[in-house]
């Protein structure tokens, strides 16, 4: 084979740069909120739906979706939830401490196929954290769309995230915001039931564009809603979630089929996917 | 580039040159079988050998390789590459050293494995014993080898040695060599051709037709589930598997508890977690959760899912899976031609 360059002029894709956690929230039990600085003062460009591989020396790295949107250049935000031996490290840190990430990773979200419509969001548990970054995005250019909708749902009250978000987006004027949960707590006063309980809040077009993000389970409930609404199957957007390790498409964990989820995905159109027997 | 001959009895003073000036990794005894190992003299070397236990992937993407170390001052690549030859690869490997070249290149450029390549140059051989399960005369007929820089064929009194790269013609310096005559090239041919003759397992269509019927075979779940009954989620034929590049990666601390490596470790699709993920709070999703699931998962990686990037399947024919598995149920050349009865 023909070799192209020699290996010392070539960038090493598994060498991380360094980022500093400049704030921290816990907004839940198991799952703690934290935004980032690149070191070197070289911003993270990404687009919204992109992955990042986040790294602890000597513990490994977890793949994420970045939880803010491009637009906010200064940092950026990623969710953590306290699952395994990297995460649970992650989650002990602090503001100020370093962590090393690799990214942007990935295909994110198809900006030029929403921009100029309706868009509505469906965002599932922690699935609000790789959508978040497409929710800011749209709200900081809010002329460039439509209509937007957006549906969150969590099991429990105790389990939303970015309180100050929804609390702001509760009043907002350029998001339709509807909220559930599947179980409520005595402080809940809003909607009880699954995510498509949801649904008959709204009148959406077939025309809307639609972005799922949520649990395994979530995808093919939330599909049967928008069939009925006469969406096609080509402008459903889904966010998956796979087994991750190296992030560049060659460890193999994030298969579906013949796709790695981390360079043909995490997003992909729901016509891509759907006959894809282990996608959902 | 050009065809050379040199005399069996010049062959161990030129073998014993490269190991001079170049560490030789080559085809060895370990007792009944044979491994790609360092080569600490000419006598070691066994280019008789049927196949080896692993394939010479090894030497570019090792069992265990550093991607980067670290220490309080941050991370550093862990690349250290060095000259090397890999001496007697059969035809199968070269082709299977062929598809790692793609697949750890394209895309995302991975010079963790790059950089071994790159350093290292491959003198291919001709199969003098054909092993029991090889079948590589039957698969993927439509690619050819190319990764090699000089190709050795036994022939009457002595090698023909057809250099095809640079990196292949600097080798002619350390034997006797001399032109191969018209006759000598004539024979090498029909040794190598012979070899194809000799595969006790043969598939039995191309892999055009093998690619589609196994593809329109992913539902039969029946199928699938029957195949792998006595699976044991082992990971024994992606281990041995040339073209397997599957791999996990874990950090690891140094005594000192401040510095350490990330490594990335052979990994296995047939083993049970490999596609398991944790919900939090005890929740799992396991995107592979059956026997039948993985085996096919296997199998489509090899006869279906990379032929439009490969040219061909990514499988070589060495037999090494079949020849590995407890319950000898891995044999591509059974479940293929099973799929095609069907």
């Amino acid at each position: 084979m023909e070799h192209q360059c020699h290996w010392t002029e070539v960038e090493n894709i598994f060498l991380p740069r360094e980022a500093t956690i400049v704030r921290v929230e816990q907004p839940t039990a198991t799952e703690k909120h934290f935004t980032l600085k690149m070191k070197d003062g070289r911003p993270m460009e990404f687009e919204p739906g992109q992955i990042v591989e986040l790294g602890l020396f000597g513990y490994g790295e977890i793949p994420l979706g970045f939880a803010s949107s491009p637009t906010r250049t200064e940092s950026f935000d990623i969710v953590v939830r306290s699952v395994g031996r990297v995460s649970k490290a992650v989650n002990r840190l602090a503001a100020g401490d370093t962590v090393h990430v690799r990214g942007p990773l990935g295909h994110g979200f198809d900006l030029a196929q929403l921009r100029g419509h309706d868009v509505l969001i469906v965002a599932g548990g922690i699935g609000l954290c790789p959508t978040r970054s497409l929710i800011q995005y749209i709200l900081d250019r809010r002329d460039e769309f439509e209509r937007f909708v957006l549906f969150y749902g969590t099991r429990e009250p105790c389990l939303q995230l970015f309180h100050s978000d929804l609390a702001c987006w509760r009043e907002a004027e350029d998001v339709e915001y509807f909220e559930t949960v599947d179980v409520a707590d005595p402080t809940w006063t809003g909607n009880v039931g699954v995510i498509t309980t949801l649904f008959p809040k709204v009148e959406l077009t077939p025309e809307t564009r639609a972005v799922i993000c949520g649990p395994p389970i979530f995808y093919r409930f939330v599909v049967r809603e928008l069939d009925q609404i006469g969406i096609p199957r080509e402008n459903i957007f889904v966010d998956l979630e796979r087994r991750m390790k190296c992030g560049v498409g060659k460890c193999g964990h994030c298969q579906i089929n013949d796709k790695y989820v981390c360079v043909d995905g995490p997003v992909f159109s729901f016509a891509d996917v759907q006959d894809l027997e282990e996608a959902f | 580039m050009a065809e050379s001959f040199i005399r069996n009895e010049d062959f161990a003073v030129f073998v014993g040159a490269l190991i001079e000036a170049l560490p030789v990794y080559a085809p060895v005894a370990k007792r009944s079988r044979f491994v790609f190992e360092r080569l600490e003299a000419p006598e070691e070397l066994r280019l008789d050998y049927d196949v080896t236990i692993l394939p010479p992937k090894k030497l570019f993407f090792p069992p265990a390789q550093d991607l980067i170390r670290f220490d309080e001052a941050g991370a550093r690549a862990a690349l250290e590459p060095t000259e090397k030859v890999l001496f007697g690869v059969h035809f199968y490997d070269v082709k299977a050293i062929d598809q790692t070249d793609l697949l750890f290149s394209e895309r995302n450029f991975d010079v963790n494995y790059m950089a071994h390549r790159q350093t290292t140059t491959i003198v291919a051989s001709n199969i003098q014993t054909v092993s029991q399960r090889a079948f590589f005369a039957s698969v993927g007929t439509g690619v050819q080898p190319t990764g090699h820089d000089a190709f050795l064929t036994a022939v009457a009194g002595g090698y023909v040695f057809e250099t095809r790269t640079e990196r292949g013609e600097a080798l002619l310096k350390f034997g006797a060599f001399q032109p191969a005559t018209d006759a000598q090239i004539e024979e090498a041919a029909r040794v190598n051709a012979t070899a194809l003759e000799q595969c006790a397992e043969k598939l039995e269509q191309g892999t055009e037709a093998i690619a589609t019927k196994v593809r329109d075979a992913f539902g039969d779940d029946e199928l699938w589930s029957d195949l792998a009954t006595d699976c044991f989620s082992c990971g024994s034929c992606n281990t041995v598997c040339p073209t397997c590049y599957c791999f996990d990666v874990q950090d690891t601390w140094n005594v000192d508890q401040t510095s350490g490596q990330r490594t990335r470790y052979w990994d296995a699709c047939l083993t049970e977690d490999f596609a398991k993920v944790s919900l939090g709070e005890g929740a799992t999703e396991n995107f592979r959760e059956t026997r039948g699931a993985r085996f096919r998962h296997r199998i489509m990686r090899k006869a279906v899912y990379l032929n439009p990037k490969l040219g061909g399947p990514a499988c070589v024919g060495c037999g090494r899976c079949s020849a590995a598995c407890t319950a000898d149920i891995a044999d591509p050349v059974r479940v293929i031609n099973r799929i095609l009865a069907s």
